[in-house]
């Protein structure tokens, strides 16, 4: 240990520190300021970076005995006096923060920037920010904070308050900041790995270095005398499976028999320090007899016997898990008879959901039983299988979500270190905690299915598409997680937004010895969306037609129903569709650019939840509570989870709309299975139509209480009286009571008024096996055209502009509706451009943000949003999803465009410059043959 | 029992090579400390001494020595735009210096550091459970390479953006060390063993390095990579050519050493790219294929020629 003397945020500490402790580590541990956060350990995101002597530093690289006697700034440091700084404001106020996550070191590196060039270009920012990953905005709203800060530079700036206090009572429809920005930009909100318990002791895991192998015998002798190491549990004490479906519970907390990955956990050790813990799992010995891996959907198809299969359990003889096919019409037929057809196989790579948040938890039991505090996007489920996986009676199990950042699906499973670490927990008497490494992420997984799938489509003269058929695998990896319902989705999702009544797909799931896969944005439907897309566009050029003309031959339209019998209410996506072509001035551009740069369009369609729950039952899907008491302030408690998408938010907006009020009248708590009402979490886009709609339910049944106590009080109807800026009035005067008076009014006697609203699917679709999947009360529309620039010579593409429009229904909030829509688009370039999953015999390549290549914010070209506003019908307000759909269009929007620039078809993701060249080459010699 | 962890800041040479000496065989020299901490994390650098160099004035600075310009080790990549003479005779090296790591790293990393940046491999750079499952290369005491399938050579690469363009130049550096001080052609710093890529004694220092000036250096520089920040580099190349019509052509992260080729302007360039492309050791250890890289070469340098007009 050595003596350290830092002054953080213009206070001097003096502490000791181990000699190679990193910055990051004294600064949130010792000094204990959570804001600087740790995505990667390895310099590679952004997201700890910290300010010496005004300097940004990656403090999760910078060993901390370097700057001994040095100034430091974190992100605490930053606002003065609760005054915001006027780029925190510019955040708050731009929507430049989601999650949260990557804002204090997005703001630090900006803060340091400008101060050395107080007016940049915004090619500057950009370059200056490309160290700072950012996962959920797509960086347009933080570009455009820096930008107008430094166009405000110099003027009188306004308090966050007072600047909202002109848009005080505009509610649904008008963009507001999360009810949490400032919090985030302050770097207050407290993750899971920000959360301190008292007495806490911390857990590693061992993990399988086979992908597929028996294991013999673990020998924890040398590990468990270690002194600090306080118990190893293996795979026998939690023997019971689990899995998000209940209908393919397949997974154990810890690998029992065999592995079937590598990095499966095979044994926990919980110790004083995260260090001695980390050390034991070394000296754990583990005797495994390797077993035949089975690393892609060649080897999983293949059949096999019943003992060497990854899972006994399965009606298959192979590797296959799930099969699912559904035919309307004759698709043989279909295809012999259209006038043009078109046959195409595809293939695509893995993908990680590349949050910023690395998972983490704690653990701990005391008089009510289990309390769990983890990052989830889904407390419900975590809350049933902790019970499940533990013999705990639901009632002694507590899951609090705190802030979460980032989900995109992959914090929708219960996981394995929950269930460890409550169960070490218990066996110990003290709060467990656990956080991964970005390694251990990317091991966890649960992202998007490699895919291989071939399609068949044919079209009439008229432009009439007449059929499709797709033959689909995904490759699973070792367990179910959301698997069944990602099969039925990659055919499912095929039935819109164009009619095609002679539809079939067949796809097949398959177990490999690799990370489990499941719900990643978009879920189940981007891949054959892509092939789709891309499939029209070669059909098209076959009949010599404008694409965005076949499109618009084909769309359904609003009010309509797809042949699987899905139930299309509001639909925009003419609309989407007609806006780009007018914004990107398509008709001047498409087959009319120089060769080497291209546009292309794509279209999309998406759930706005799931009609048909998970589990089983009469509960409603969403229910909300609302609570007001004397002091007048509304409590929403509701189970959703905000990741960053905004959800408490759009939640405050429904409540205040109803009532008229203003956000000072309005308090939300969430997720948390104590207090609030079950949810079934934010996932398949379900939360605003859901929980919204719950919300709106509750909010109108106290506004009827609250004005039924008005008129019995006053005499006057009901229908006379309405709720306003705060206010009960009537329309000629004679009432005019304040929000307050009117609660001490409706209160009196009875006490607090509580309401409870709730929402239920309405019976829908078609009464067939498979007709359930993808069933939703209403589905989003969007398009997507891209500009890109292919160079000849490398291959390379990079995407120049981005004109994306998108139907959400009503736009509830804008400002997060936008920040939806651009954070798809920018995941989509990822997976269309530098994102894969690569592995050597099932050992991943590339776990870490250096080889996953998120874009940075130089890979992020101009994004122009639009919001295509319809009226759902059911949604609240008219609203619905906006969370995922904005993705499907944007990958085949890249890959046509590719075809325009220069005649290369792309048929796998991401697009290989190799490959490229290749094709243009080969291209070349067929011109010059001919 | 482990040995304890130690952090030592020295104020001088001697000092530094005092405690170079003292912890002989198991410390790490460090400067900004962004190579050698992000290996450390993944437990590729597990040395119990760390040696920070930083408070080391001979180390910093830049000054003009008859006809060279010597920057000292210590000066950051984000300072070099600062030195005018860089701008004029070197704008090359701007232009390398700004592709490094990102622009935050830049802040804190050196140009010494730089040219020390340890070889990487796609197996090499992974924690120490990863590469136990992948069976431990050559490069972390196994014996075969995994990338080659077996081979028994190590072709990590050589992933400093700084030294090809340095190299182009002419760069020459001062080593301190406890047996004396020297001073070598950078490009005979790199040994071309991945396992050992530097031909340097552990307890060496780079304290300068020093550049040619007056000679009307004109110099191409390009990275490969996927995007456009955020990257160790998948191939660089440079190409200068100086007054006397001297062509030098450097290549980096397609070798474990700088692929160095010399040739004059009135050389046939197919040869000079062929001869290049020959010298590249690439593996398929990285992102992008080695076919592909290999390719680049050829397509990097042809552009590069174009845009010097020769």
């Amino acid at each position: 240990m050595k003596k350290l003397s830092v002054k953080v945020n213009n206070v001097q500490h003096h502490l000791l520190v181990e000699e190679h402790d990193t910055l990051a580590k004294v600064i949130r541990e010792k000094i204990q300021l959570t804001g600087t956060k740790i995505g990667c350990e390895q310099g590679s995101c952004g997201a700890c970076t910290i300010l010496i002597n005004g300097t940004p530093v990656q403090s999760c690289i910078a060993p901390a005995l370097k700057y001994n006697g040095c100034g430091i700034t974190t992100i605490e440091g930053v606002a003065q006096n609760r005054r915001l700084h006027p780029l925190q404001t510019k955040f708050v106020e731009k929507g430049a923060i989601q999650c949260g996550y990557c804002t204090p070191g997005m703001l630090l590196t900006a803060l340091s920037f400008l101060d050395g060039n107080p007016d940049p270009t915004t090619h500057e920012i950009k370059e200056a920010l490309s160290g700072n990953l950012c996962r959920c905005t797509g960086y347009k709203k933080i570009i455009e904070a820096v930008s107008e800060y430094v166009k405000c530079a110099g003027q009188p700036v306004r308090e966050h308050e007072t600047a909202k206090e002109d848009s005080r009572f505009k509610m649904a429809g008008y963009g507001r900041p999360y009810l949490d920005a400032v919090k985030k930009v302050k770097g207050e909100a407290e993750f899971a790995d920000d959360i301190k318990v008292k007495n806490t002791l911390h857990c590693k895991f061992l993990r399988s270095i086979y992908p597929h192998a028996k294991i013999n015998a673990i020998d924890i002798s040398r590990a468990e005398d270690i002194p600090g190491v306080r118990l190893i549990v293996t795979g026998k004490e939690l023997p019971i499976p689990f899995g998000v479906l209940p209908i393919s519970e397949d997974e154990t907390a810890m690998a029992i028999e065999k592995t079937r990955y590598v990095g499966e956990i095979v044994a926990a050790v919980a110790a004083d320090t995260e260090e001695i813990a980390a050390r034991t799992c070394k000296a754990i010995k583990v005797d495994y007899s390797p077993l035949r891996p089975f690393l892609n959907i060649t080897e999983a198809l293949e059949d096999v016997e019943d003992d060497e299969r990854i899972h006994s359990h399965g009606k298959f003889n192979s590797n296959i898990h799930k099969q699912a096919e559904l035919r309307f019409g004759d698709q043989k037929d279909g295809l012999s008879k259209a006038n043009h057809t078109c046959r195409v196989e595809f293939d695509f790579q893995g993908l990680n959901h590349g949050f910023t948040e690395p998972h983490s938890a704690t653990a701990w039991w005391d008089e009510d039983g289990l309390t769990m505090v983890s990052a989830t996007q889904v407390p419900h489920y975590l809350h049933r299988y902790l019970s499940k996986t533990l013999e705990v009676p639901m009632n002694r199990v507590r899951v609090i979500k705190p802030f979460v950042g980032g989900g995109f699906g992959g914090k929708s499973d219960p996981f394995p270190h929950e269930i460890i670490i409550s169960h070490i927990s218990r066996k110990l008497g003290r709060p467990v905690k656990v956080r991964l490494s970005r390694e251990e992420v990317f091991l966890t997984n649960h992202g998007r299915h490699p895919t291989w799938l071939r399609m068949e489509m044919g079209v009439n003269n008229d432009g009439k598409f007449k059929v499709l058929d797709a033959d689909i695998i995904i490759d699973g990896g070792a367990y179910a997680s959301f698997g069944v319902v990602t099969t039925y989705y990659n055919g499912v999702l095929l039935q819109a937004p164009y009619k095609i009544d002679n539809l079939g797909f067949r796809t097949r799931r398959v177990y490999t010895n690799k990370p489990q896969c499941g719900a990643m944005r978009g879920h189940g439907a981007v891949n054959s969306r892509f092939a789709v897309e891309t499939m029209i566009d070669r059909l098209a050029e076959q009949m010599d037609m404008d694409p965005c003309e076949l499109r618009f031959r084909n769309f359904l339209g609003p009010n309509t129903t797809t042949v699987g019998q899905y139930r299309i209410t509001s639909n925009g996506v003419k609309a989407c569709l007609e806006k780009v072509m007018e914004q990107s001035k398509w008709s001047r551009n498409y087959r009319k650019r120089p060769e080497g740069s291209g546009f292309g369009v794509a279209c999309g369609f998406f759930i706005s939840g799931s009609a048909l729950p998970i589990h089983w039952n009469e509960y409603p899907q969403s229910v909300v509570h609302l609570k007001v008491d004397l002091d007048g302030r509304v409590l929403i408690t509701s189970g959703a989870s905000d990741i960053g998408q905004g959800s408490d938010t759009m939640l405050a907006i429904i409540v205040a709309e109803v009532l008229g009020l203003s956000m000072d009248y309005i308090a939300i708590v969430s997720a948390d299975t104590l207090l609030t009402p079950i949810d079934l979490g934010s996932y398949s886009s379900r939360v605003t139509f859901m929980a919204g709609n719950a919300a709106k339910m509750a909010a109108e049944k106290l506004k009827d209480n609250i004005l039924q106590a008005v008129s019995t009080n006053t005499n006057i109807q009901v229908s006379e009286l309405s709720l306003k800026d705060e206010r009960v009035l009537t329309t000629d005067g004679k009432i005019d009571l304040s929000w307050i008076e009117a609660v001490e009014i409706a209160t009196r006697k009875v006490g607090a008024l509580t309401t409870t609203g709730s929402y239920n699917s309405p019976k829908l679709g078609g009464d067939f096996k498979g007709a359930g999947a993808g069933l939703s009360p209403s589905y989003s529309f969007g398009a997507v055209i891209a500009e890109v620039k292919v160079d000849k010579q490398t291959g390379s593409v990079i995407v120049k502009n981005i004109w994306g429009a998108h139907d959400p229904g009503k736009a509830l909030n804008p400002l997060a509706v936008e920040g939806q829509l651009e954070g798809s688009w920018h995941m989509g370039i990822g997976q269309a451009l530098s994102e894969q999953m690569k592995f050597h015999e099932g050992l991943l390549l590339n776990g870490n943000f250096l080889d996953y290549k998120i874009p940075t914010t130089l890979d992020t070209p101009d994004i122009f949003s639009n919001i295509v506003e319809t009226t759902d019908p059911e949604g609240p307000f008219g609203a619905k999803e906006c969370g995922e759909g904005a993705l499907h269009p944007v990958i085949p929007a890249i890959a046509n465009a590719i075809y325009d620039a220069v005649g290369v078809r792309v048929t796998s993701l991401p697009v290989d410059p190799e490959k490229i060249l290749k094709e243009m080459k080969e291209k070349a010699l067929q011109e010059m043959i001919s | 029992m482990i040995a304890e962890q130690t952090y030592l800041k020295p104020k001088t040479l001697d000092e530094a090579l005092n405690y170079a000496r003292e912890h002989a065989g198991n410390f790490s020299y460090l400067a900004g400390g962004t190579d050698i901490m992000a290996n450390r994390f993944h437990e590729n650098e597990t040395s119990r001494c760390l040696i920070d160099l930083s408070a080391i004035p001979e180390l910093q600075g830049f000054r003009t020595d008859e006809n060279y310009l010597r920057i000292g080790s210590l000066m950051r990549l984000d300072d070099l735009k600062n030195i005018s003479a860089i701008a004029s005779e070197f704008p090359a090296l701007l232009e390398a210096a700004g592709a490094v790591g990102s622009p935050v790293i830049r802040k804190t990393a050196t140009i010494g550091g730089n040219l020390l940046c340890e070889n990487r491999c796609i197996y090499y750079n992974q924690s120490q459970w990863w590469r136990e499952a992948a069976g431990f290369c050559l490069k972390c005491g196994g014996d075969l390479c995994i990338a080659t399938g077996g081979k028994k050579a190590c072709f990590s690469e050589v992933v400093s953006d700084m030294a090809p363009v340095l190299i182009s130049f002419d760069a020459e550096l001062d080593l301190m060390d406890t047996g004396g001080n020297k001073r070598i052609k950078l490009e005979d710093l790199y040994s071309g063993d991945g396992v050992k890529p530097r031909n340097m004694s552990q307890t060496a220092i780079i304290s300068g390095i020093l550049l040619p000036l007056s000679r009307d250096f004109k110099a191409v520089f390009k990275k490969l990579r996927q995007r456009q920040s955020l990257e160790f580099t998948s191939l660089t190349t440079v190409v200068s050519v100086d007054e006397a019509n001297k062509v030098k052509i450097a290549l980096g992260g397609v070798d474990p050493k700088i692929v160095v080729v010399e040739g004059a302007v009135g050389d046939d360039k197919e040869k000079l790219i062929s001869k290049c492309i020959k010298g590249a050791r690439a593996v398929d250890n990285d992102m992008f294929t080695r076919t592909y890289r290999r390719e680049m070469i050829n397509v990097f340098l042809t552009n590069s020629f174009r845009e010097l007009g020769i």
